[in-house]
């Protein structure tokens, strides 16, 4: 069953088509992997999922309610219950691991606050660091406050930019591992854009080839092992 | 393209509130004098009195501003890199030292090379009078802008990505590095800095007025408040606008895409020089800049006070002590409305591409303050907006026209600097527009609005060009004491005065610095 809909989306930055015609269903609690060298259009897809772009031609729908459509938002970014996850993370540096955390919590009062942000942080080992700054924490620390953050919202859908993509090996697939879980703990649904098609082969349930805007290649991982689409076998051979 | 979060009501309801205000108080009435001069009843009169004199002292003008903007922007360049490259010790001494010039009001420094003059030379011959005023303007102007030109080309100068230069290195001399790859990457800072003091240079009126040097500024002022001819000097004036508006248009993208003011480098990595030969010649030339800048003219200013004893400075103290307070007050309140005003110019030009707002303050800015005086004098000297034209708001909204966009380029280069996805974390949270502005973007840019104020201040403390145009009767702020009392006092109370307003300028810089450090430091973040 799909919680996400792309329909004939197409999108524009100044003269430069990026999505051209873009039909693409997301099923739910999967994750898919949305695979593309640089430039493909992979984040602006994600952009356009979570309504921070509004698409110049086509419908999204998200659960099934229209969200946006050509030239208007129509669920604000807020309301699509889903979370976030940026290349450059975007913690904000001025606030403690706590006050990024606690940030997006309302209708809470202090002490379900705290329980709520200790709560999420003890799942990833991260209690000790509630009043360090980002800039104090590691990389691989960051990307757990980072995914943290996101979930402290208890989205149903998790949007996530290439956040590995500045770790090592040890540290990625760690994060990895934990993305699974939360999956499996949250029942979330996961889009995931990278360019690194042996990270997408290594934990993706559908994994979507994408260039220049197009689609080249849906399938699980084993069925894009075995395309035979000229483009998806030269980006899979390096 | 189209961002979503960017069109929501809350944020166009801002956008409204301040646009408003900055139309109907501050660009009007420099539209009203447009309508005034070319549909008044004396314009035929006044085309008549443009003559050839006239286009000769424009042309006058602006060959000395332009030969002050070469001068200050060649010193920008040397002194830059010294400053900003060089691997120096005090760095942060030198660079205080360096840009007093640029905190203090022009005339002070006027004051101190005719100070300098009548003692080396003898200034009442008439020949060398003239000559002297035409030296004394490019000399004092060079020494007022040149800080400026320093901190727009350093800024570039940190900007520039430490491979550039290390690749250019490792494949040419340092020759070939500095002159085919770092003066390219800072050519837009070098053009923008010539404009701009170019401009800065036209408009100013202080200088020429003190020295005695002809120029359009004074003229205007002279056709204006002597002789009483509003008609020609509103159209001298709008030759003078036109002149600069088309020097800023011109150049628009340069300046607007120019780092100048910028504050902090988040995190870049500043590719410093330290050879021997760099260092030595970097230690030489800015101990010079500060003898020359700074030491000199406040000796001299010191000297010329207490040459007779203390009473003349006593005198002075006791002239300018009911002054201070009006001056810092005024110059606060201005400060924070041109802060506001310049966030939210700022805020919407970088982020939700609206320039508008920031392009009427940059006309506003380029406007020569003494003409931006005539135009608050035109439009608000009438019964109906006289509770304004009489009271301390009419220095205000001038300061506010003339110093806005200054606060709007500091901000608008932080929050340049500041990844959009900042921002977008919050609006994915359903975190509503003025939460984010207050709780995410301000204290991103804190330490550039904190900057940004205390340059305004310093720009409205000083400011004579548009006060002495518009100030009510009866008010008492130090620059017009200070200038109104120096037609006519001696030398050692002018010098008096001005050194009084050197040290309070500098206690009040030091103070504010002491009290924003700490937050400056704080906020000054690296994402």
């Amino acid at each position: 069953m799909s919680i996400i809909k792309l329909i004939n989306i197409s999108h524009w930055y100044s003269e430069n088509r990026v999505l051209d015609n873009l039909n693409l269903e997301i099923e739910k609690n999967k994750i898919t992997y949305i695979l593309g060298s640089s430039g493909s259009g992979k984040t602006t897809i994600l952009r356009l999922i979570a309504g921070l772009e509004v698409p110049d031609k086509g419908e999204i729908y998200i659960q099934n309610l229209k969200a946006s459509v050509a030239n208007k938002i129509i669920v604000a970014p807020g309301k699509r219950q889903l979370g976030y996850i940026f290349q450059d993370l975007a913690l904000w540096p001025h606030l403690t691991v706590y006050e990024n955390i606690a940030f997006g919590l309302k209708n809470m009062n202090k002490s379900e606050v705290e329980g709520e942000v200790k709560g999420i942080l003890s799942l990833f080992g991260l209690n000790g660091s509630l009043q360090k700054f980002p800039h104090q924490l590691s990389g691989g620390q960051q990307q757990m406050v980072a995914i943290a953050r996101a979930l402290a919202l208890k989205p149903k859908i998790l949007l996530m930019d290439e956040p590995l993509a500045s770790l090592d090996v040890k540290s990625k697939r760690k994060i990895l591992d934990y993305i699974v879980s939360i999956k499996e703990k949250y029942n979330l649904t996961i889009v995931y854009v990278t360019h690194d098609h042996l990270e997408a082969f290594a934990i993706a349930d559908n994994i979507v080839v994408i260039n220049e805007g197009k689609i080249q290649e849906s399938g699980t991982a084993v069925e894009i092992k075995n395309s035979t689409n000229d483009f998806v076998k030269y980006f899979i051979e390096w | 393209m189209i961002i979503s979060h960017n069109k929501s009501i809350s944020s166009n309801l801002l956008y409204t509130i301040v646009l408003l205000p900055v139309l109907l108080l501050l660009v009007l009435p420099v539209l009203n004098i447009v309508v005034l001069t070319f549909f008044g009843t004396n314009f035929p009169e006044s085309i008549a009195s443009i003559n050839r004199d006239l286009f000769l002292l424009l042309l006058k003008s602006l060959a000395v501003s332009g030969i002050v903007a070469l001068i200050s922007t060649f010193i920008g360049i040397v002194l830059g890199f010294s400053l900003y490259k060089s691997d120096i010790k005090y760095r942060n001494v030198f660079r205080l030292l360096i840009l007093i010039p640029l905190f203090i009001s022009p005339y002070i420094l006027a004051v101190a090379w005719k100070d300098i003059s009548v003692l080396i030379f003898d200034y009442n011959t008439s020949i060398f009078e003239k000559t002297y005023s035409f030296f004394g303007m490019i000399l004092v102007h060079s020494t007022i802008y040149s800080p400026l030109s320093i901190l727009i080309i350093g800024s570039a100068l940190s900007n520039i990505s430490k491979q550039m230069e290390e690749s250019a290195l490792l494949m040419g001399s340092f020759k070939d590095m500095f002159f085919k790859i770092l003066l390219p990457l800072i050519r837009p800072s070098i053009i923008t800095s010539f404009v701009l003091i170019l401009i800065f240079s036209i408009s100013e009126f202080s200088v020429p007025a003190f020295l005695g040097f002809r120029v359009f500024t004074t003229e205007i002022f002279t056709q204006f408040s002597a002789f009483y001819n509003h008609n020609l000097a509103m159209l001298q004036s709008l030759l003078l606008i036109f002149i600069c508006v088309i020097l800023l248009v011109s150049e628009r993208k340069r300046i607007s895409d120019s780092v100048f003011l910028s504050i902090g480098t988040r995190g870049r990595e500043v590719k410093l020089y330290s050879s021997k030969k760099i260092v030595v010649f970097s230690y030489i030339i800015l101990s010079f800049a500060v003898v020359f800048t700074v030491f000199i003219p406040v000796s001299i200013l010191v000297y010329q006070s207490f040459k007779t004893g203390t009473s003349k400075f006593m005198e002075a103290i006791f002239l300018l002590l009911p002054t201070i307070g009006n001056s810092v007050l005024l110059a606060v309140i201005g400060s924070i409305i041109s802060v506001f005003i310049g966030f939210v110019a700022a805020y919407y030009s970088e982020i939700l591409n609206k320039k508008l707002m920031n392009m009427m303050l940059l006309v506003l800015f380029a406007i020569p303050s003494t003409i931006f005086g005539i135009a608050l004098i035109k439009f608000y000297n009438n019964s109906l907006l006289n509770f304004i034209y009489s009271s301390f708001g009419i220095l205000i909204i001038g300061y506010v026209g003339k110093y806005s966009f200054i606060s709007a380029k500091l901000i608008g280069n932080s929050i340049k600097q500041m990844p959009k996805s900042m921002e977008e974390a919050a609006v994915i949270q359903w975190i509503g527009f003025f939460k984010r502005i207050q709780k995410i973007v301000i204290p991103l840019v804190l330490p550039a609005i904190f900057a940004s104020f205390i340059i305004n201040f310093l720009f409205c403390f000083g400011d004579l060009g548009t006060s002495i145009m518009v100030y009510p009767p009866g008010t008492e702020i130090m620059p017009i004491k200070v200038f109104t009392i120096m037609a006519n006092a001696t030398e050692s109370l002018t010098s008096s005065m001005a050194l009084i307003v050197f040290l309070v300028t500098i206690l009040l810089v030091s103070l504010l610095f002491f009290i924003f450090k700490k937050i400056i430091a704080k906020y000054n973040v690296n994402y």
